[in-house]
């Protein structure tokens, strides 16, 4: 009998939930390719991890080839990589809505288009992308919202298209993880934040690993959002809004 | 003494959009509104969306979409309506540019009705399926979001599709 290891191409590897997913995915028998475009943070975390790292900035086309073409064959793309700087509707700054829209929409379609013609001539695949709850809204988030909001768009579509080949294509959409780019949140927000979320506490990073690693072995599963948030989309009316974040 | 008539600011080019202007031909708008029709794209395969392509089909479009909005707060505002095209909402496959892009529209109206409360405005979706067999929907709806008590219905995402859709999970 022989054992085929299955390759994952996880972006955004170097933050905190992309760092908490290739750990999974390492332990769950994955040869994992940790990509992101902070080089030395992707590999110090992929080192830490068992994975190897590789930079990769997924606005940018040839990058995106580059970190494909690397894989060798990726039967799992985790669309990761994000930015949150936002603000809100009235002071956005259109550049910095362009910004958000390449790399938290554009470059994981990009990617998606990238790996799914070896997926479908395999028969296999899965692509999860890693959306957020700000799809369902969140003050001072206008660009954030919108970029993930069309990602969870594109993951229902791709996966009409694409379920004929045998591949997935799902949606992960954590609410508030405690991650290095939440530390700084100030603690008035961070509280109110807290007292929103049913569970009683903020997620983890393994709390979103764990339904990514649920779904890349899921076939039966595809086009679905999995809000991964405490409850909290489900829980109490949006509070009074809280000052926007940048 | 006759009532002063309120425009309704019609914004975008979205392919219903003369369906939209026909609808608001018949509706007497209770506040300064403004309705914007997203240019959602045409279907095509995920392999022709090359880089370029993505770029114009879906960032260039949320642009524009971002640019009306801010046109509209520009102006005296208390109601705003976004109409899109029924079936990207829902997804198609060969659709992947149309369904970002009209996503991505549902959940910026998503956040500006949050935003926008603290402000007075109400922000809705409507997503028309103009081929469904309930022509008056349209009109008798965005009367509804417009008019005289439309200003308690915000954040809301209202299906015209005279039961096409029914028994399909809503995004």
């Amino acid at each position: 009998m022989t054992t085929t290891t299955r390759t994952a191409l996880v972006t955004g590897g170097a933050g905190g939930i992309g760092r908490g997913i290739g750990a999974r995915l390492a332990r769950d028998g994955f040869r994992v390719l940790l990509a992101d475009r902070d080089a030395t943070a992707v590999r110090e975390a992929a080192e830490a991890v068992g994975a190897e790292p590789w930079v990769l900035d997924v606005a940018d086309p040839d990058s995106r080839r580059e970190a494909v073409t690397r894989t060798g064959g990726c039967d799992l793309l985790v669309n990761c990589a994000g930015v949150l700087r936002d603000a809100r509707v009235r002071r956005l700054e259109p550049p910095v809505f362009r910004r958000l829209t390449e790399i938290n929409l554009l470059g994981p379609i990009a990617l998606a288009r990238l790996v799914a013609p070896d997926m479908a001539a395999r028969g296999a695949g899965a692509i999860v992308n890693i959306a957020s709850r700000a799809w369902l809204g969140t003050f001072g988030s206008t660009a954030y919202s919108t970029a993930k909001g069309g990602l969870v768009g594109a993951t229902r579509s791709l996966a009409l298209e694409l379920g004929r080949h045998g591949i997935t294509v799902n949606a992960v959409a954590p609410g508030f993880v405690e991650t290095p780019m939440t530390e700084g949140l100030p603690p008035e927000v961070r509280r109110r934040t807290l007292e929103a979320i049913p569970v009683g506490r903020a997620g983890r990073p393994d709390d979103v690993a764990d339904a990514v690693s649920y779904l890349a072995g899921a076939g039966y599963v595809t086009g679905q959002v999995l809000v991964v948030c405490g409850g909290r989309s489900i829980g109490a009316p949006y509070a009074t809004p809280v000052e926007e974040a940048s | 003494m006759s009532t002063p008539v309120v425009e309704v600011a019609v914004r975008g080019e979205g392919s219903v959009l003369s369906a939209v202007r026909a609808a608001l031909s018949t509706v007497r708008p209770a506040a300064p509104a403004a309705v914007v029709v997203p240019a959602v794209p045409g279907p095509g395969p995920l392999a022709e969306l090359g880089d370029d392509r993505l770029d114009a089909l879906v960032g260039d479009t949320l642009d524009a979409v971002l640019a009306d909005v801010r046109a509209t707060l520009g102006q005296p505002l208390d109601r705003l309506v976004f109409v899109l095209p029924h079936a990207p909402l829902m997804g198609v496959a060969d659709g992947v540019a149309a369904s970002a892009v009209a996503h991505g529209v549902l959940s910026m109206a998503r956040t500006l009705a949050i935003e926008l409360a603290r402000d007075g405005v109400t922000v809705n979706v409507v997503a028309a399926d103009v081929d469904a067999p309930a022509p008056g929907a349209l009109a008798a709806q965005l009367g509804a979001l417009l008019g005289a008590g439309g200003e308690a219905i915000t954040g809301q995402e209202i299906y015209l599709t005279a039961g096409t859709d029914l028994g399909r999970a809503r995004p």
